[in-house]
């Protein structure tokens, strides 16, 4: 056992009462990734902490309930992904801006579209999801359903930024992606980042909306690695 | 209506069902919800919440905010339904260490601020909400009971420790300092602490 192993070893029961630091928690975390004894024993340790925990349990306010669930029945959920723990708090935090724009940046979405389709679980898609969340939990964030599966648009005027959502999508067909597209005031399309479902069928993708007066978004199948203007059929359409 | 919910809920959460039982329900609470089931969500708010806000009550201590802390993590509950993985741990310690989390994230990050207001008697002013009464009575009452047992059982120091740890949210740097050990030795004793608990509640579940 390497002496950073071992240090994660005698850490973990600081680490899952949060009794340690951000370095700590992700050397922790690294480990975990790795060691699946030590993830069966953090795990058997987070029950205990629950036993803790849970004979603490008080009544919450009444309110409480239908406050909840009201938030709930507007908040869209994130697919599920082949990392286990919890993400680290995403609410507050604002997405790093990024050349997710589109236009100009065509290809780089791409890649980080089909990353997120390809790969599940790598930082890249953890990094978008997060930043999705970000979206989905603005103050203004503003939900659409989207005919592609089960699936949602959020639109945050404060964030700047539009994010894709869902599951139960279907596969675009072969050596094609689904684009997003930004209908502007005159008409005319602009270019946002192309994404393919996962295996599962779940989509998730971002968009900056670049101060752009938006009146609606279509999705398109387009050839690998997207077009500059829609050449495919539209699979779903979102009016404002 | 909501009465009679209320009073449906604490008969089906009776003495009847074992704890194996609760967890277990929980579990298919929270994969349902995962899939949009809205309603499996209501019901796991019913099974959850007290626990949920009990815990962040217990590390904030304002009312308020541990309001604030439970909601937020319920919604992210809902958020994150889908990524729970029933092979990896029970929902229980899923949402309620996400709870815990938040609350000592939100303890950390406010310290100064509940500070000042401590100084000014602000904090334990009594804000009286009207309380749910979902929290199923017996349930809490044996849960609580053999939680005490079993922190009887440790030594003084293994104690302090985890509670230090577990309430405040002391890093154990902080806790070593606070309680003028080494860090090995604070290390250790939260270390042991848990463990034992761990072993105790897992021969008698």
């Amino acid at each position: 056992m390497s002496h950073l192993e071992h240090q994660a070893h005698t850490l973990l029961a600081a680490y899952v009462l949060d009794a340690v630091d951000r370095d700590e928690r992700a050397a922790v975390d690294a480990h975990l990734a790795e060691c699946a004894d030590c993830r069966a024993d953090a795990a058997a340790l987070r029950e205990t902490v629950a036993d803790l925990a849970e004979a603490d349990a008080e009544a919450p306010p009444r309110a409480m309930r239908d406050a909840v669930l009201g938030r709930v029945a507007q908040t869209p959920q994130l697919p599920p992904t082949v990392s286990q723990a919890p993400s680290s708090a995403p609410a507050r935090r604002r997405p790093r801006r990024t050349a997710w724009l589109v236009a100009a940046a065509a290809v780089a979405v791409t890649g980080i579209g089909a990353a997120w389709g390809a790969l599940g679980g790598d930082s890249a898609s953890r990094t978008l999801e997060r930043d999705v969340i970000a979206v989905a939990s603005a103050p203004d964030a503003h939900t659409m359903e989207l005919a592609l599966g089960d699936s949602h648009l959020v639109m945050s005027d404060r964030m700047d930024e539009v994010a894709v959502m869902g599951h139960a999508a279907p596969m675009p067909a072969h050596g094609m992606e689904y684009q997003l597209w930004f209908v502007l005031q005159d008409g005319s399309y602009m270019a946002g980042p192309t994404f393919v479902p996962d295996d599962d069928g779940d989509v998730m993708t971002l968009a900056d909306l670049h101060d752009e007066t938006i009146m609606g978004f279509t999705v398109t199948e387009e050839p690998m690695g997207g077009s500059e203007a829609p050449t495919g059929d539209m699979v779903a359409e979102v009016s404002l | 209506m909501a009465d009679e919910r209320r009073r449906l809920h604490v008969v089906r959460d009776g003495a009847a069902s074992s704890p194996h039982d609760r967890s277990r329900a929980l579990d298919s609470l929270l994969t349902r919800a995962g899939r949009g089931d809205e309603q499996a969500f209501a019901d796991l708010y019913d099974a959850a919440a007290g626990a949920v806000y009990g815990v962040a009550l217990r590390v904030l201590r304002s009312p308020a905010l541990a309001e604030e802390v439970a909601q937020d993590v319920l919604v992210e509950v809902w958020q994150h339904a889908a990524r729970f993985d029933p092979a990896t741990g029970s929902a229980r310690a899923w949402i309620v260490t996400m709870a815990h989390r938040r609350a000592i994230d939100r303890v950390r990050s406010e310290q100064a601020h509940a500070d000042r207001l401590r100084r000014h008697g602000h904090l334990f002013e009594a804000s009286a909400p009207e309380p749910d009464d979902i929290v199923d009575v017996s349930y809490r009452a044996w849960r609580a009971e053999r939680v005490r047992d079993g922190l009887s059982r440790l030594s003084d120091k293994q104690r302090e420790a985890l509670e230090l740890a577990f309430t405040k949210g002391y890093t154990h740097t902080e806790l070593a300092r606070s309680l003028g050990v080494p860090l090995g030795t604070a290390k250790a004793r939260v270390r042991d602490g848990l463990m034992k608990l761990r072993d105790l509640w897992e021969e008698s579940p």
